[in-house]
């Protein structure tokens, strides 16, 4: 077991340095000049190489990378050139929004999605079990930009449910939590649907496998092996996807934050990549990068720790 | 700060919690809750949007229009943009203000301005440094060139100084003094903390003082007590970045911001059933939207295939499906309003189809070419790029129209960029400008090309036009010039002049709002009605 | 085959499933038939228009029938999911199987390599992806391609790997079978099943991936119509009619609900062993 968790650790870590060289390099290779981009119409050649070295841009590519990595060993993210801030700052200002963000939608899909799986497995052919099928693939389906657009259109101009735009006023708790319910919601609801045909298709698998049979065999009541056994059994991919729907949760925040103007991380790479905001997007995708990958990491350590079957495997 | 306890503040911030409470349960509550918005916690705040985020404090390194937004909060100027139809200005620092020769303007500052932070009274020193630390070549001020010829400020006394240019620069008093590079600093605080400044700054003179900025979120000014022009409005100033308009208008919508330019999309709706309780109001706009043609592109070097595409373009058609009728075709870069608009342009609007088949012809293409239209990727662009596409298909030109994102797309005319600019055709671009002509004809010089001249236009007697109209202070002399300028750019058939665009702008009636002519806001004249 | 069909007609679900996929494909294919109008016609008089008897889906911003559109739309949509789905496949079949199969330090390289695409979110892979070589029908076929190969590999080094340590594949390699041929003979009909189904039910992922693309004004060139870009000018819309979100949305749930029930139907038939996250 310590082996195994020393291994993955190592792991991550190369597979991070891998993704940032390798996401490093592309946006190198992408036409647009940075300097130019940031400094405007009113630039002269002299200030947009000034800031080209002000950025390292001046140096060849694999200088760069060696230095970036250099300085994220001693905690440096690096300057941003533009406001002048440390990258650092920047990205972890912007990156607790997006945290709050993906939790709550996770919550919100784990509470809705995961009972209803449960509901269906149990009444397997049913009429409700298929209309909530079809719901749950429904809600799947709609992409989240849609669902972020047309939950603002419906609960917060028409209705006035919830208010529109921004992430809420500092220090103002319930005005932050009311900010986001909508974003969360845009972003969870599909994890609704996919959680519930998770649970659903991975209960049915547990109830029929040998030791739940045993449990009835043996006279415990239904209800005891459902929720004291094949549940905990059926819960377990769901910690596997959720640490690999992180990926798909930043994607899917990048959307709501831009329809939502909402502060975070999806909204700062997408904004430095189209500025070509050097720094800032290193530094904001190393972080996500990170966020990710250890994510997937821990979601397959606990399913490790919690499943006697992969534990045995070790 | 001043803080006025109401007892109609407390109820309608009751209603508020009430609002925000039921809100968060999920219990509709839709009535009554504009009419206080401007009220929160106690405080009278103004919400408004901006469409990018803050950048700089420093206005030698401000960004345009959004560090400017919140700059002309908390700097005071000598003279500032008047709010209104027409373009003018009313006096801020200076109590008294002339052009005493092409090359001179003196002053007179009011007595008695006080710099936040005890960096004292604000003197004829501190405009001297304001100014040219603008054009001090070792501070790298992207903003020099707004000051064009500026040569010094003579500080003739405590209060008084003269600006004295190198050659006549009437710009001056349009885009130079009540703009960007306008803003009065404290020498005493700037000369303390290095020499420039970032995201906050030491000190201000102006209506409001920079109280926090929240990176993507907010920007919050704070009523100045010490301000000079008296009791400013607003308790505080809430400034939201908020690139998209249907996401502004949205936000105006639900009650979170006050005022904001919406699309020109919206107009039609917002006439035919307004939000309650607001106003729409429609101002012309300073931006100008053309296609361009590389005339130095192997194909488009014909000018005869150039003047063809011209014919081939159907402004009129662009109006209505990329503008919702809401803007008008334009005659050049130079818009209504100011010095230099031509009153009608030498290729009609509309499409002349026969037309572009003879200069076709006459290019020898009359079987058909295939051009590219490179693009950047926002909505109205890309309707715009679809009608053009559709027109000079029936002339037989097939246009691919290449979209690009921002980053791809500002660097596509830059030689110092790679090969790319030699691939340009036909360009669909847009670019804003200050209300002085100048800014809107530099950019089209021979010396600009690869650097913004995109379409690599060359024409000597226009660079000499060029150069001596930026020094002409006789404004008819002006006018004409500008205007001939314009017609040689259209003539060369490498400019299809589309539009100048429109602001709209919403604002609830709980405000009263100061716009330039062009719609800008002006945030520190917007009171409360 | 015919079995399985009729094994599915016998699930309602994986017979509407079925039912959807084949309408949804069979009007993308005869759009040109069924279509009323050109798809990329401007008829700037009648724009904006609501539903009617001449415009089922009312009309664009340049007048265009968006019912055309949206059936010219399920040409793209198909050829984005079926390209990049199957060269994904091609490739992810060939590393897989080379990392089954292969030496160790090459199944390690293979595995980085999926681990590293993996470990980025796709849509910031795809920014980067169209801000270097801009956007095109090419450049999101790409991308998802690329994305998706790690999916499918892994599926297959795990198949491969079970079924190399089977005592009847050992002994065929003992007796000097080559490895092609036993990868052709026994591993790929035995991997090829499972990951059909797991194809079709990434195909909706693959068509929300355009859209989501074509939202940000990066997927493909105008004026080609595609569920995306249909839903990227309703968004500008959205203030002045819902139509087109409604047009761009309804056919892009009902094929992901198509695909959806007709991947898990199969699956429950075929496999019901196999699970989303391998």
């Amino acid at each position: 077991m310590g082996l195994y968790f020393l291994k993955r650790v190592a792991l991550s870590i190369l597979i991070v340095m891998l993704a940032v060289t390798l996401l490093f390099c592309m946006i190198h290779m992408v036409p647009g000049d940075p300097a130019r981009i940031l400094l405007g119409p009113r630039a002269t050649p002299e200030l947009i190489a000034s800031l080209s070295a002000q950025m390292g841009l001046d140096q060849s590519l694999p200088i760069q990378i060696v230095k970036f990595f250099g300085n994220i060993l001693r905690g440096d993210l690096g300057m941003d050139v533009i406001t002048n801030r440390p990258v650092a700052a920047t990205v972890f200002g912007q990156l607790p929004y997006t945290l709050w963000l993906i939790f709550t939608a996770i919550i919100f899909a784990m509470l809705i999605g995961i009972p209803l799986g449960c509901y269906s497995a149990l009444h397997r052919n049913t009429l409700i079990d298929r209309i909530t099928g079809v719901i749950s693939v429904a809600c799947i389906t709609a992409p989240s930009f849609v669902v972020a657009l047309y939950s603002l259109l419906i609960f917060a101009v028409t209705l006035h449910w919830f208010p529109a735009v921004g992430a809420g006023d500092k220090g103002d708790f319930w005005d932050q939590v009311s900010h986001l319910v909508l974003p969360a919601f845009a972003i969870g609801l599909s994890w609704v649907g996919y959680l519930s045909r998770l649970v659903r298709a991975s209960m049915l698998e547990v109830m029929s496998e040998n030791h739940i049979r045993t449990a009835r065999a043996y006279g415990l009541s239904e209800n005891t092996v459902v929720y004291r056994y094949a549940l905990k059994l059926a819960v377990l991919p769901t910690v596997t996807v959720i640490g690999v729907g992180m990926g798909f949760l930043l994607s899917a925040a990048l959307f709501t934050e831009i329809v939502f103007a909402r502060p975070g991380i999806g909204k700062l790479i997408f904004d430095s990549i189209t500025t070509r905001n050097y720094p800032v997007v290193m530094g904001s995708v190393l972080v996500s990068t990170i966020l990710f990958v250890v994510s997937t990491t821990l979601s397959d350590l606990i399913n490790a720790w919690l499943d006697p079957r992969i534990r045995a495997s070790l | 700060m001043k803080v006025r306890p109401t007892v109609q503040t407390g109820v309608n911030q009751k209603r508020r919690q009430i609002l925000k409470a039921t809100g968060a349960i999920g219990v509709a509550a839709t009535t009554g809750a504009f009419s206080e918005v401007i009220y929160a916690q106690g405080k009278k705040i103004l919400k408004i949007r901006a469409y990018g985020d803050l950048r700089s404090l420093d206005p030698a390194f401000s960004q345009g229009v959004i560090d400017e937004e919140i700059q002309s909060c908390i700097y005071s100027k000598l003279i500032q943009y008047k709010p209104g139809r027409e373009w003018g200005y009313d006096l801020d620092a200076a109590e008294s203000i002339e052009q005493v020769d092409a090359t001179h303007i003196k002053f007179k500052l009011k007595a008695g301005i006080m710099f936040t932070g005890g960096h004292g009274e604000m003197t004829a020193e501190d405009v001297k440094y304001s100014f040219e630390r603008i054009i001090n070549k070792d501070l790298e001020s992207t903003n020099a060139p707004d000051w064009g010829t500026l040569r010094e400020v003579i500080v003739d006394s405590k209060y008084e100084g003269t600006i004295v240019f190198d050659d006549a620069y009437p710009p001056a008093w349009n885009i130079a003094m009540p703009y960007i590079v306008g803003n009065i600093i404290s020498k005493n605080a700037w000369q303390a903390a290095g020499g420039k400044v970032d995201t906050t700054t030491p000190s201000v003179s102006g209506p409001y003082t920079h109280k926090e900025w929240q990176p993507k979120q907010k920007t919050i000014l704070a009523r100045n007590p010490d301000w000079h022009g008296g009791d400013a409005p607003f308790d505080e100033i809430h400034i939201f970045p908020i690139d998209d308009e249907n996401t502004a208008q949205i936000a105006f919508e639900s009650g979170d911001i006050d005022c904001t330019r919406v699309s020109l999309g919206s107009v039609g709706n917002l006439k035919a059933s307004p939000p309650e309780n607001s106003t729409l109001e429609e101002y012309p706009s300073l931006f100008y939207v053309w296609v361009g043609m590389n005339v130095e592109n192997e194909k488009m070097a014909d000018i005869n295939l150039r003047k063809a595409v011209q014919h081939c373009i159907d402004v009129p058609s662009i109006m209505q499906a990329s503008y919702f009728g809401a803007a008008s075709p334009s005659t050049g870069i130079i818009a209504p309003g100011l010095i230099g608009n031509r009153a009608k342009s030498n290729v009609p609007p509309e499409m002349n189809i026969a037309k572009a088949k003879e200069y076709l012809a006459a290019a020898g293409m009359s079987d058909g070419v295939s051009l590219t239209l490179d693009v950047l990727n926002k909505a109205a662009n890309v309707t715009t790029a679809q009608v053009i596409q559709a027109t000079c298909a029936e002339a037989g030109i097939t246009l691919e129209v290449n979209l690009h994102e921002s980053g791809a797309f500002w660097s596509l005319g830059d030689s110092s960029a790679g090969e790319r600019y030699k691939d340009i055709q036909l360009i669909l671009n847009r670019y804003s400008m200050a209300p002085d002509p100048s800014y809107a004809t530099a950019w089209f010089v021979t010396s600009q090309k690869g650097i913004w001249n995109w379409e690599r236009y060359s024409d000597p007697e226009f660079d000499r036009l060029e150069a001596a109209a930026k020094a002409e202070t006789d404004n008819s002399k002006r006018d004409e010039m500008y205007q001939t300028m314009q017609s040689m750019m259209e003539d060369s058939g490498a400019y299809r002049f589309l539009t100048h665009e429109a602001t709209p702008v919403i604002f609830r009636n709980t405000i009263k709002p100061a716009f330039r002519p062009d719609g800008l806001p002006l945030i520190r004249g917007f009171t409360s009605a | 085959m015919m079995d399985a069909l009729h094994r599915i007609s016998r699930d309602p679900l994986g017979l509407l499933g079925l039912i959807l996929v084949v309408l949804i494909i069979a009007s993308a294919l005869l759009a040109g038939l069924i279509a009323p109008y050109d798809p990329i016609k401007l008829n700037i008089i009648d724009r904006l228009q609501g539903p009617s008897v001449d415009h089922l889906l009312g009309t664009d911003q340049l007048g265009r029938d968006l019912f055309s559109r949206v059936l010219y739309g399920g040409q793209v949509a198909l050829k984005v999911a079926f390209i990049s789905i199957a060269a994904a496949l091609g490739i992810g079949v060939f590393l897989g199987m080379l990392a089954g199969f292969g030496p160790k330090w090459l199944d390690n390289i293979i595995m980085l390599f999926f681990d590293t695409i993996r470990s980025f979110p796709t849509v910031m892979f795809a920014l980067a992806t169209v801000a270097l070589v801009g956007p095109s029908l090419g450049t999101v076929i790409a991308v998802i391609i690329v994305t998706s190969i790690p999916t499918y590999g892994r599926v297959v080094r795990t198949q491969t790997l079970t079924i190399k340590s089977n005592e009847f594949v050992m002994a065929e390699r003992a007796m000097g079978v080559s490895t092609t041929r036993i990868l052709r003979v026994h591993i790929l009909p035995n991997v090829i099943g499972p990951l059909i189904i797991l194809a079709s039910m990434d195909i909706p992922t693959v068509i929300a991936l355009e859209a989501g693309l074509s939202f940000l004004g990066m997927g493909v060139k105008p004026p080609t119509p595609s569920w995306g870009s249909i839903l990227n000018d309703g968004y500008t819309l959205i203030r002045n009619t819902p139509w087109p979100i409604i047009a761009g949305s309804i056919p892009l749930v009902l094929i992901t609900l198509g695909f959806t029930f007709l991947g898990e139907s199969l699956r429950d038939l075929i496999d019901p062993k196999l699970r989303k996250n391998v």
